[in-house]
């Protein structure tokens, strides 16, 4: 009798050493991770879109700091390289390709990014890491330069982007602290698949990192028309033709009573 | 219920800064623009139309393109309105008696022969690998001598109407009846009434050719090169050339406006309609300006502006780039 009570005693301490156990693993875990909410996950592209905005929140660890990728889809990118022709010309002279390139990539980063170093290579996050990631065909051509050129088009383009200072951090609650980031998404990025990661990074490590799908998609009058461009091409151009011409025709009825002129 | 709608069209026409700010969202170029802008693009160069029976495509495409739209689109979308502007201004100047149907079908039938050679040689010089090359030392050659030529040939002119005392100086006769031996020993003479010409119907045949094979090296409708090619070789009045060139153009457009959405999906429709909005009331405008110019005062203002879009061409070929790289198919 006493060895069962002995034993129930130490069964219950090594149930309660687990319990405490578990406990301070569960409450330390979630001090680390990085969580990401966007405000939606779809943006509908209609009639009158121009571009809008994506609110993405969420919290990290207290003493980390906050960068958030947008990024996608990856494809092959055809380019020309310009340069001299007869010595005094300038034209677009050869060919090259960029393999597995995003057709967007925006990073938004906090106040002092740049001066604090907190893109590193090692985090794969930024420009340089992009360019670890892409191919160029022909490799004899200096891809530093091709790449870091084609940085500059896109941005001319504003589909690629460093967003300094465009995330705000909230009150800090249990080691952890609140932060929000306004998403621009321009009307130049098309419809398709895009990806919103979340990285918690300190001293140039990663210490945590989450992705969330966002998707674009077309809907409504520019959707009926990329529908019928694409799927029933002919009929698209004959209707074309035929709306052109009723248009300039009913436009030239109407200038013939008031045209002043003739 | 008035009141939503109301909040709504609001919402749509304002944006933050209490500025109407309309856009459309393009879906095959992948882009939004500002409603207004296209439509006063239209109205500029529907105006160009109108008054020079030029397509206008040469300042159209860079300007698209200027304003974020991808190079393959603003041109065949442009065909698209310039199908539009020229059946209005075809129809005006039908009504003014401009047109002279038999030339314009003629200069048709060759510029479409010719395009489709100048195609094969655009195939042929691009397997060279210089055809880039080609093609803008051919832009800048055709718009610096043709837009010189009219320019001072037109200079002369104003002059000499200043001037009514070197009016019977000019020998006009001479000129001309040099010009009839010539084209008198061609077959197919043929009385073009509208043009006020007997001559065969070869003539307006090649020229057409020629026209067509430099169009598609270029990448234009040609109705800039076809209006010199009326006004100087062909000696046809200017009101009569700026209806036929418009005629011609029509017929061209229709082709390449089908073609790109057949082949390349490359029309945007709804960029189309707004620039045609624009253009047609522009091209309108237009006609009523030409009526109101003298030949002289047309060809000075068409020479400038074709020495403008070369001198930036120029710019362009000589200045060193901002950025390096381009996107293939672009310029």
């Amino acid at each position: 009798m006493k060895v069962k009570t002995m034993n129930q005693v130490r069964y219950s301490c090594i149930f309660v050493i687990m319990i405490f156990l578990a406990g301070m693993t569960a409450s330390s875990a979630p001090a680390e991770t990085v969580d990401l909410d966007l405000a939606r996950k779809t943006v509908k592209i209609s009639t009158f879109y121009n571009g809008t905005t994506v609110r993405a929140t969420g919290r990290l660890p207290a003493q980390a700091d906050l960068l958030l990728e947008v990024s996608g889809p990856k494809k092959s990118v055809y380019l020309k390289v310009k340069g001299k022709v007869a010595g005094i010309l300038w034209m677009n002279k050869t060919d090259v390709e960029l393999e597995n390139t995003p057709a967007v990539y925006m990073l938004y980063a906090p106040e002092g990014t740049l001066k604090n170093n907190l893109v590193r290579a090692e985090t794969g996050v930024g420009y340089k890491a992009l360019q670890d990631e892409v191919t160029l065909h022909p490799d004899s051509a200096d891809k530093p330069f091709v790449f870091g050129e084609y940085i500059k088009l896109m941005e001319a383009s504003g589909v690629y982007g460093f967003h300094e200072g465009s995330v705000r951090y909230g009150p800090v609650n249990e080691g952890r602290k609140e932060y929000t980031v306004t998403l621009d998404i321009p009307p130049k990025m098309t419809a398709g698949s895009y990806t919103v990661t979340a990285l918690a990074v300190q001293g140039g490590k990663v210490l945590d990192q989450v992705q969330v799908p966002l998707a674009i998609e077309l809907s409504g009058f520019p959707r009926f028309i990329a529908d019928l461009a694409f799927n029933h091409s002919l009929l698209f151009g004959i209707m074309a033709v035929f709306i052109a011409v009723a248009t300039g025709l009913i436009i030239g009825m109407i200038f013939k009573g008031g045209g002043g002129a003739h | 219920m008035v009141k939503r709608s109301l909040q709504r069209l609001e919402h749509v026409l304002l944006d933050e800064g209490k500025t109407i700010m309309l856009h459309m969202y393009l879906p095959i170029a992948g882009n939004s623009v500002n409603i207004f802008l296209i439509l006063g693009l239209g109205v500029f160069v529907g105006l160009l139309s109108g008054v020079f029976g030029v397509g206008g495509g040469f300042l159209m495409t860079p300007l698209l393109m200027m304003f974020g739209i991808p190079p393959t689109v603003a041109a065949a979308s442009d065909s698209n309105q310039i199908v539009g502007a020229s059946t209005s201004g075809t129809l005006a100047h039908m009504r003014l008696g401009n047109v002279d149907v038999p030339m314009g079908v003629m200069l048709l039938i060759g510029g479409v022969a010719g395009g489709t050679v100048g195609v094969q040689i655009i195939k042929l010089l691009k397997a060279m690998g210089n055809a880039d090359f080609l093609i803008a030392i051919t832009y800048v050659i055709m718009l610096g001598g043709v837009g010189g030529y009219m320019f001072w040939e037109s200079l002369q002119g104003l002059k000499t109407v200043k001037d009514p005392a070197e009016v019977t100086a000019v020998p006009v006769k001479e000129k001309t009846t040099q010009g009839k031996s010539f084209l008198q020993r061609l077959p197919f003479q043929y009385k073009f009434e509208k043009s006020g010409c007997e001559i065969s119907m070869l003539l307006p045949l090649g020229f057409g050719v020629l026209v067509g094979i430099l169009a598609a090296i270029m990448g234009v409708g040609g109705g800039f090169i076809m209006v010199p090619v009326m006004v100087y070789l062909l000696r046809m009045p200017m009101h009569v050339v700026v209806g036929t060139s418009l005629f011609q153009i029509l017929f061209t457009c229709v082709n390449v406006t089908v073609m790109q959405a057949w082949s390349n999906h490359t029309v945007d429709f709804v960029l189309a309609v707004l620039l045609l909005l624009g253009s047609t009331i522009g091209a309108q405008m237009g006609t009523a300006v030409s009526k109101r110019l003298n030949a002289d005062q047309l060809k000075i203002m068409l020479a400038s502006l074709v020495l403008l879009v070369c001198v930036k061409m120029m710019a362009g070929l000589l200045l060193t780039p901002t950025i390096m790289v381009a996107l293939k198919g672009g310029h």
